[in-house]
């Protein structure tokens, strides 16, 4: 009785591990097959990253030209009253685009996807857990309609034509992929954005009781919002002339 | 008797330890799975990877064209300095591109115009706008307006009254919306029509009336309003 009973765990025991080493066996498999192109892969991955730097330091070579192009402005301006009231409004309006680094006041709201609950039964609603562009977007919305002046998320400055896309399970915005945790500042009056981002019935709380990670949101004094790091351009756009 | 027992003992402290084992691994290899960063690059497939080099290619074709504009504008400005003549010209065509750029003149130029309409049974609300606008943008809309009111980065789109008005900006709208945005054609038109993702397609069965129309001269007024900010600083970067 005693010996048919550890046959039997033994055997249960074998055909486990038997099943485990077949899976493994076929996913080394499958990883072998694409050896080859984790070779290719690897070669275009140093070809990004060299663009990527190529164009960071150009980048940085910008920024020095940008702060050169502000000084020589004001230099050329300061005797003339006009123009160095125009060259205010420019300032003015470069804070406007988002291409200025700017402080103030302001909420940080923390987000993250939820963890996919303890069951695997669950899988359905897993993905209302999750972080999507349209939850941003929404949150955004509700920002701006609080009188937000300076927003972003995870480091990616929303200017004019930011767009908040998802690819797959990536969300991309001015271009740039960013994932959980989020990280939302923006700066305005802090009761009004605080207000509108807690109160009853508001897109943060509809987030949460779906089952996402609101972390934070907290008030702080001095948010510090970095300058959009692309470029402007307009070429289909043009000015017609006021008559 | 007692040999058999602890024989017994023996096999099941065995098989508690090789279950353990098996269960950690398991577990090892779930936590490698949540830990990896999918927006890393060191994570990305093939076709991925190709699409972000096409990606950072086109950006530092763009940072510099814009260094080698950033820096003429330098010698010109370095040039009036020298001359000491004045820089009005020079600072005329900066402001006029600025204003361009952040919506303080009437535009003109090639795009879309979306028109929405309440359906028999749906009405067009916020989130169909908000959508609409988000779409635009990707799809490099330079200019857009709901109803002629210019959409510049600070503008909402919520819904008022029962959904019957849209209040875009503060200003208070009712079906049908005409959205204009000028960017290029092609690529606009391409975006929206994409199959299964596209705000068109996507609205080609729906309840609610949408359809789009190309212009190659599309008229988008200027953002009427200040445009001011208060709590707000210029914070000066660091040497």
């Amino acid at each position: 009785m005693n010996k048919k009973e550890i046959a039997i765990t033994l055997g249960i025991m074998c055909l486990v591990l038997t099943c485990a080493i077949v899976i493994q066996i076929k996913t080394m498999n499958t990883a072998n097959s694409t050896a080859s192109q984790t070779l290719r892969d690897n070669g275009l991955r140093d070809n990004v990253l060299k663009w990527k730097e190529k164009t960071d330091n150009l980048s940085q070579e910008l920024k020095t030209a940008e702060a050169e192009l502000e000084r020589v402005r004001i230099e050329a301006t300061q005797n003339d009253t006009t123009a160095s009231a125009k060259e205010e409004e420019l300032k003015h309006n470069n804070t406007l685009l988002g291409l200025t680094n700017v402080t103030g006041a302001g909420i940080v709201i923390e987000l993250q996807d939820g963890k996919s609950g303890s069951s695997i039964l669950t899988v359905e609603d897993s993905s209302d857990k999750l972080v999507h562009n349209d939850d941003l977007m929404s949150i955004l919305n509700e920002l701006r309609n609080a009188g937000a002046e300076a927003i972003e998320i995870n480091g990616q400055r929303i200017i004019n034509t930011s767009s908040i896309t998802c690819e797959g399970n990536i969300i991309k915005i001015n271009g740039e992929r960013i994932g959980s945790p989020f990280t939302i500042k923006a700066i305005g009056s802090q009761a009004l954005l605080y207000g509108q981002i807690i109160r009853s019935g508001s897109y943060l709380e509809l987030m949460s009781d779906r089952g996402v990670n609101v972390k934070s949101v907290q008030q702080q004094d001095d948010i510090v919002i970095n300058k959009y790091s692309g470029t402007i351009n307009y070429k289909y756009m043009k000015t017609v002339d006021k008559k | 008797m007692k040999k058999e027992k602890l024989n017994n003992l023996a096999v099941a402290a065995i098989i508690c330890v090789v279950c353990i084992c098996l269960i950690s691994v398991m577990f090892m290899q779930f936590k490698t799975i949540e830990e990896t960063d999918i927006t890393d690059i060191e994570n990305m497939r093939e076709a991925e990877l190709r699409q972000t080099l096409a990606e950072w290619k086109s950006k530092y074709e763009e940072t510099a064209a814009t260094l080698e504009d950033t820096n003429k504008k330098i010698a010109e400005y370095k040039e009036a300095i020298d001359k000491d003549v004045k820089a009005s010209k020079l600072i005329d065509e900066e402001l006029e591109q600025s204003n361009l750029a952040v919506g303080k003149t009437n535009v003109t130029g090639e795009g879309v115009v979306v028109t929405l309409d309440d359906g028999e049974y749906e009405d067009i609300i916020a989130g169909d706008l908000i959508y609409l606008i988000n779409e635009l943008k990707y799809a490099g809309a330079e200019a857009i307006s709901i109803n002629d009111i210019r959409i510049i980065n600070t503008t909402y789109i919520v819904d008022l009254g029962g959904f019957s008005y849209i209040l875009v900006g503060d200003q208070r709208l009712e079906a049908p919306y005409v959205v204009k945005a000028i960017g290029n054609q092609d690529y606009l038109t391409s975006i929206l029509n994409m199959k299964d993702s596209g705000f068109i397609d996507l609205y080609k069965n729906d309840d609610k009336k949408v359809k789009m129309e190309t212009s190659s001269k599309i008229q988008i007024p200027r953002y009427n309003g200040e445009m001011t900010y208060k709590n707000m600083q210029i914070k000066e970067e660091e040497k």
